[in-house]
């Protein structure tokens, strides 16, 4: 006989939650529609993806890294590098006319470097702890992974420089498209990589936390197929996992603003659960990624024609 | 509820939903005069993992606790003194060579029993401890295979949701915990630099809260105050897993219902309950019992239910209800860090080495494990009152470090000993019961573990850097009591928990177990119960449940 076990999940939670996400994604789909066509001198279509992917990979590595190293208490200096250097390329992708070029090249070189320097330090933090490099750390210590985003912010608004001068055609189309998708399969493996070991820090306790390990993946298998063969169904595939994953990127906001509700007060106790709850800014890095791979997917785009 | 007499909530169809402020579930409900399949005296560790496995099996189940029926969100103050309420504080008489403090370090009356303000530690035995006399060469053999006992872990751990590491450090392989370790707070990570400068292991502590949500329960929110009692439920205890499940499947739960005597007939076979709720005595029949009050009030309620076929009390024809109790040692070592520890934050013990429990080079039977501590501040204060005698200036001066304090306390194994037993005194109680007697000493392997483990952990906290240390001597938790076991001549009840003497009597909580091992006992009071659990529903299906015949 099947215990009769209460049931675990609120009937009324998961609709909320679906309704948010459709309403997300919904929402995201209209902006992006009603949006009148750019049609602005220093921008193909490729770098605006781009820029836009490099922009929403830089305010989310903004806002987490604020909200983590606070609740560290900023207890060493360089923990302010994070924000400063984000929060530049943020206004580089943003707002290009506020920068030269050289400096836009200047402060996202800094957040590469930046976050491959974070990297190492938040390795250092790792190996003191007793246990070290155990999963213990991994789940609680600096997280090993995160800094990556920033370089890939950084990646992406220097290739979003590059790009502004006019769109490549031909074989440089072919090879700017391949290097950006190079980034982009890196970028989705890297973020796959932390979330998976976050969501295995929280049990996949919704099943919904699947989605962000196994369709990333597939996305950046097919941005992989799609640029050592850029034909047309490949492409098309690309782009369709592409936007999938970007829009997942987007309800995986909600359903961490679901998860701070589930914490002790719910949104009530904001100021305790954003920290402690799953961070709202952080799963948008996924659109971020995926929006600088359709940039990518444009170039080869070109490159065919 | 507050201090004063709290009311009877489970009643009238409905019982409190533990989830909510003042919410309720709808419970079904029997009369005196029906024929209930199982009585259930106690709804703890082991009670109530029985109330739940029985109702789900399809029988019909009333349990009763002494204690009230709490809504945690609503009910749990945050204030030492006000929780006092958890505990079972009636008097009972403590005597012996080394008499053992009672109450809020060993028993609970709540729906939920002891669980209720248990401090979640959730360790497993170690397999070889099952037969501890045939391959370590003491105490006594569980009449029970270590594998089936580590399947019923299993079990219950995914219902608590347990949070662990990883991979567990001690033992054969066991399944991945349900739920990841939590973080280890400054308190723990003392604990692992001292096992680290030593050279052992040391593992985050598995322990039962939440370290995801779970439900309608938030995960822990890491104030510390677990001991007395969780006030956001995301502690496991058995209030907010194991009776949800119960009332769902339909049993009965009677809060504020406390079970005098077991009525038997002639032939020796169990009839019923006189139990004393809302202001009068009563009387439930039922075609089981099933005893689960814990090692001190299991026995003092068989001793109180002499019948015509029991003249010495219930299933005591060889003598053996009430002996063989065991506490387990609690000593341990403090000392004060330069860092600021906090160690009230989070559950009170986040890391555990099971070293000396799984070493056996050792001049000692048996085995300790160590953990971490977090004492809130009352608790600690009392700690030192009684145990050093400090007071007035040097108590405040010792207080004012404690946010730099850092301590490791054992659970040392204790041998059983026949000596060490409950029986029943000639006071009476409030309702007219005898007030219980518990008679306790230490033997020589007990001190030597004490002393033993009172080196090592000094030991272990100077090499993490702590100073002016001191030690404090203590007992925690109770096994044993009516040990269960291969024959009526060695033993109150067999390897299925049914009394030998009265094949419609089941014991399933702390006493029945033949040894304490050296961790704390909960899980694996849950874990028998379940594995009784079971074998009473296997039983039920082959038509076996009446013995005789
Ligand atoms: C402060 C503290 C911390 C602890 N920490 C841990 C820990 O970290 N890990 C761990 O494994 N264990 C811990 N324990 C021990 C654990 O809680 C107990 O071992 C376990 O709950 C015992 O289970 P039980 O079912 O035998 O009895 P209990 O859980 O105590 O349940 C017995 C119930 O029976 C009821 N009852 C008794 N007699 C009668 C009667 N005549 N009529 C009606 N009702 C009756 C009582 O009210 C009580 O609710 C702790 C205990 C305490 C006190
Ligand atoms: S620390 Fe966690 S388990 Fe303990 S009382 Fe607080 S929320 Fe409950």
């Amino acid at each position: 006989m099947r215990p009769r076990v209460p049931s675990e999940r609120s009937r009324r939670a998961v609709a909320l939650t679906a309704l948010a996400s459709v309403g997300l994604v919904a929402g995201a789909a209209w902006v992006s529609r009603r949006r009148p066509p750019r049609r602005r001198p220093e921008g193909s279509r490729a770098a605006r993806q781009v820029r836009q992917g490099a922009a929403l990979l830089a305010g989310s590595v903004l806002a987490d890294s604020t909200m983590e190293h606070y609740r560290g208490g900023f207890h060493n200096r360089t923990m302010f590098v994070a924000p400063v250097s984000s929060g530049l390329a943020l206004v580089s992708a943003l707002a290009p006319g506020m920068m030269t070029r050289r400096a836009r090249q200047a402060v996202n070189a800094g957040a590469v470097g930046a976050g491959l320097a974070g990297h190492l330090f938040h390795l250092r933090n790792v190996l003191r702890r007793p246990g070290a490099l155990s999963w213990e750390s991994m789940f609680y210590a600096a997280p090993l992974g995160a800094p990556g985003a920033m370089t890939l912010a950084g990646l992406a608004g220097l290739a979003a420089t590059r790009l502004e001068t006019g769109q490549p055609r031909g074989a440089e189309a072919l090879r700017a498209g391949r290097i950006g998708s190079l980034g982009t399969v890196a970028g989705l493996l890297g973020t796959t990589a932390e979330v998976a070991l976050l969501h295995f820090r929280g049990a996949f306790h919704n099943p919904m936390m699947f989605a962000p390990v196994i369709l990333p993946p597939l996305a950046a298998l097919a941005v992989a197929d799609a640029a050592r063969r850029p034909d047309r169904a490949r492409l098309r595939l690309a782009r369709i996992l592409l936007r999938a994953t970007a829009a997942m990127g987007l309800a995986g906001a909600a359903f961490h603003a679901w998860g701070v509700h589930r914490n002790m007060g719910g949104w009530r106790n904001w100021r305790q659960n954003l920290q402690v709850a799953p961070p709202l800014p952080a799963p948008p890095s996924f659109t971020g990624v995926a929006l600088a791979g359709l940039g990518a997917a444009h170039l080869l785009e070109e490159a065919r024609r | 509820m507050t201090r004063g007499i709290p009311d009877v909530r489970a009643t009238e169809g409905r019982a409190p939903d533990v989830f909510s402020r003042d919410g309720w579930v709808p419970m079904r409900s029997h009369r005196d005069g029906e024929d209930v399949d199982f009585a259930i005296v106690g709804t703890g560790a082991g009670g109530g993992v029985m109330a739940a496995k029985l109702a789900e099996a399809g029988f019909s189940v009333v349990a009763f606790d002494a204690g009230p029926f709490f809504r945690p969100l609503a009910d749990f103050a945050s204030e030492e003194r006000e929780q006092d309420k958890l505990y079972w504080t009636d008097e009972r008489i403590s005597d012996g060579r080394d008499p053992i403090e009672l109450g809020s370090n060993n028993s609970g009356r709540a729906v939920g029993g002891s669980t209720v303000h248990f401090q979640m530690v959730a360790l497993r035995f170690r397999p070889e401890w099952f037969l501890a006399r045939s391959a370590l060469g003491y105490g006594r053999d569980w009449p029970v295979d270590w594998r089936e006992m580590w399947r019923a872990y299993d079990e219950v751990e995914d219902a608590l949701k347990i949070a662990g590491p990883v991979r567990y450090p001690w033992g054969p392989r066991r399944g991945r915990y349900p739920y990841r370790p939590h973080e280890v707070n400054a308190s723990g990570l003392v604990l692992a630099r001292g096992a680290e400068a030593l050279g052992v292991g040391w593992a985050p502590c598995p322990i039962a809260t939440l370290s995801a949500p779970r439900g309608r329960a938030p995960p822990c929110v890491y104030r510390g105050f677990c001991k007395i009692g969780c006030s956001t439920n995301a502690k496991q205890s058995i209030l907010n897993t194991y009776i949800p499940r119960a009332l769902a499947a339909g049993a009965e739960v009677r809060d504020l219902a406390m079970v005098a005597r077991i009525e038997t007939d002639a032939s020796g076979r169990a009839t019923g309950l006189h139990y004393h709720r809302g202001g009068e005595w009563r009387f439930q029949q039922t075609r089981n019992v099933v005893v689960a009050g814990y090692s001190i009030e299991t026995p003092r309620l068989l001793l109180n239910s002499a019948g015509p076929a029991h003249r010495h009390g219930l299933a005591n024809a060889e003598g053996l209800v009430g002996r063989e109790l065991m506490v387990h040692v609690n000593d341990a070592v403090w000392g004060t860090m330069e860092d600021e520890i906090r160690w009230y934050k989070g559950p009170p013990s986040m890391a555990v080495t099971e070293h000396w429990n799984y070493e056996d080079r050792k001049d000692f039977h048996g085995g300790y494990a160590i953990m971490s501590q977090g004492p809130l501040p009352t608790d600690f204060a009392t700690s030192m009152v009684g145990n050093l005698g400090a007071f007035g200036m040097d108590l405040r001066r010792r207080m004012a470090g404690y946010n730099h304090m850092a301590g490791l306390k054992i659970v040392g194994e204790v041998m059983p000993d026949p000596e060490n037993r409950v029986t029943l005194s000639d006071e009476t109680d409030a309702l007219g019961l005898p007030v219980p007697r518990i008679t306790f000493g230490y033997g020589e392997n007990d001190r030597a573990i004490g002393r033993h483990a009172r080196g090592f952990m000094s030991e272990m906290l100077r090499a993490a850097g702590a100073t002016d240390l001191f030690e404090t001597t203590g007992t925690a938790h109770l096994m044993g009591g009516c040990p269960m076991g291969f024959s009526p001549q060695d033993s109150v009840v067999d390897a299925d928990g049914r009394a030998w003497s009265c094949d419609n009597l089941w014991i399933c909580d702390g006493s029945v177990m033949p040894t304490g091992g050296g961790v704390n006992p909960s899980l694996t009071i849950m874990a028998n119960s379940a594995r009784i659990g079971h074998r009473i529903r296997a039983l039920a299906a082959r038509g076996e449940l009446a013995r005789a015949a």
